[in-house]
């Protein structure tokens, strides 16, 4: 009799340890996802969930190179580049990529700093640096990448890259009066 | 009526009877004191003290949202210097959670109480220290003075939260009573400010003070207040 209710007892004590376990987990990853997340208030924390859950599913992507960009947010963004709307364009490139690990759309990126940043008479420096910036994430991630957008009149990241620095570079050039007739690339 | 109780009560059978459910009821009692014990070690503990890692950095903005706020460096330490004051005063023995006459899953499942334990001590440090500026170092300096004596000294259980009971309830009163109603409300203008009330406008941005909702101090009080519950209901030891 009493053996048996021993028995019962170690049985249910590990079913106790087992639910504590778990308990703890579960809680601890709440606890550490509010401040993780930060929501501002208890109607944010679905949404800040949603948002974490999402982020965790993309580095895992990353993790087992299964990662690929949102085509239908790309092609947003392409749409909103080619009708010039820059920030726009960015804002879809950066929900297609949210990793910044594809080579094409962080290229795109840089060209849309050069061309919001570009000016006749002189360029908003600002966003030259930003595009050159883009273009490191892009050499970072593919050394021998090549546009294949007509669209461009500058296809590889060195063009680019050239074509920046000469815009940040102070020159006599940039007081010659015939540069107003110069065309964006 | 009365007749039939005292042949009942004298009838060895009867009595046989009673003897016998008295003892299984005496025999059932340990169990169920092991049981609420288990639950109160593996349930009820890590809630308590989650409860009070959740709470101990949660501040209230003026306009009423969360602020998360993250345990420094320094509560950390501290939560670390709390755990071996613990251990050193008896509250924790080491062997009593850990050993190997243990299953692993006990081990473990004891492990992950200390964890919470640990958790809910760092919390508790971020939520008395002040959050940033000269108070804050002050703060953490009288905190850092009364746990280093405290390591050398001789303890017992009962001194220990004498001790811890004393230091929090100071800090407690320190940062959320008189630094509190120093810190001048958010959102008046410098005019409003230099007007209304300048010299709680000076300390305010004199000590780099904070500027919290009053529910926050209720919410600390809470959080100081569960987490000494949950260690006055802390075993010392897990054999049996």
């Amino acid at each position: 009799m009493y053996s048996k209710d021993a028995g019962i007892i170690a049985m249910k004590e590990e079913y106790i340890q087992i639910l504590g376990i778990a308990v703890v987990l579960i809680y601890g990853i709440f606890v550490v996802f509010l401040y993780a997340a930060e929501p501002r208030s208890l109607e944010e924390i679905p949404s800040k969930a949603i948002e974490t859950v999402q982020n965790a599913a993309t580095k895992g992507q990353v993790m087992t190179g299964t990662y690929e960009i949102d085509q239908s947010k790309f092609d947003e963004g392409l749409n909103a580049f080619r009708q010039n709307n820059f920030v726009l364009a960015r804002d879809s490139f950066a929900k297609a990529d949210p990793e910044r690990r594809d080579a094409e759309t962080q290229y795109y990126v840089a060209y849309s700093f050069y061309r919001q940043g570009w000016g006749r008479l002189s360029n908003d420096d600002a966003m030259f640096k930003q595009a050159l910036e883009s273009l490191e994430r892009v050499n970072f991630i593919d050394k021998n990448f090549r546009s294949d957008d007509a669209d461009l009149q500058l296809r590889t990241p060195a063009e680019l890259k050239n074509e920046l620095e000469e815009g940040l570079r102070v020159t006599a050039d940039d007081f010659n009066p015939l540069k107003v007739l110069r065309e964006r690339k | 009526m009365n007749d039939e109780i005292t042949k009942e009560t004298h009838d060895p059978v009867f009595l046989e009877d009673r003897r016998e459910a008295a003892l299984k009821v005496a025999a059932k009692q340990p169990d169920q004191v092991n049981l609420n014990s288990l639950y109160l070690r593996y349930l009820v503990l890590p809630a308590i003290f989650l409860t009070v890692a959740l709470l101990g950095g949660l501040r209230i903005a003026d306009d009423g949202a969360f602020v998360f706020f993250r345990p420094a460096l320094v509560c950390l330490i501290f939560g670390t210097i709390l755990l071996v004051l613990f251990a050193r005063s008896g509250v924790l023995r080491l062997d009593g959670w850990f050993s190997e006459s243990f299953t692993p899953l006990k081990n473990a499942a004891n492990g992950f109480v200390i964890a919470t334990l640990f958790s809910a001590a760092v919390q508790a440090f971020n939520s008395l220290l002040p959050e940033q500026g000269l108070t804050f170092w002050i703060v953490a300096f009288c905190f850092f003075w009364t746990l280093w004596n405290n390591l050398f000294a001789d303890f017992d259980v009962r001194k220990l939260f004498r001790s811890l009971g004393g230091l929090f309830g100071l800090a407690f009163v320190t940062k959320y009573l008189i630094l509190a109603n120093l810190t001048a409300p958010a959102g008046r203008t410098w005019f409003e400010a230099l007007t209304e009330n300048p010299g709680q406008e000076a300390i305010t941005r004199l000590l780099d003070l904070p500027r919290y909702s009053g529910t926050t101090g209720y919410i600390q009080f809470f959080a100081v207040g569960l987490f000494l519950l949950g260690l006055y209901l802390f075993p010392s030891t897990t054999r049996e």
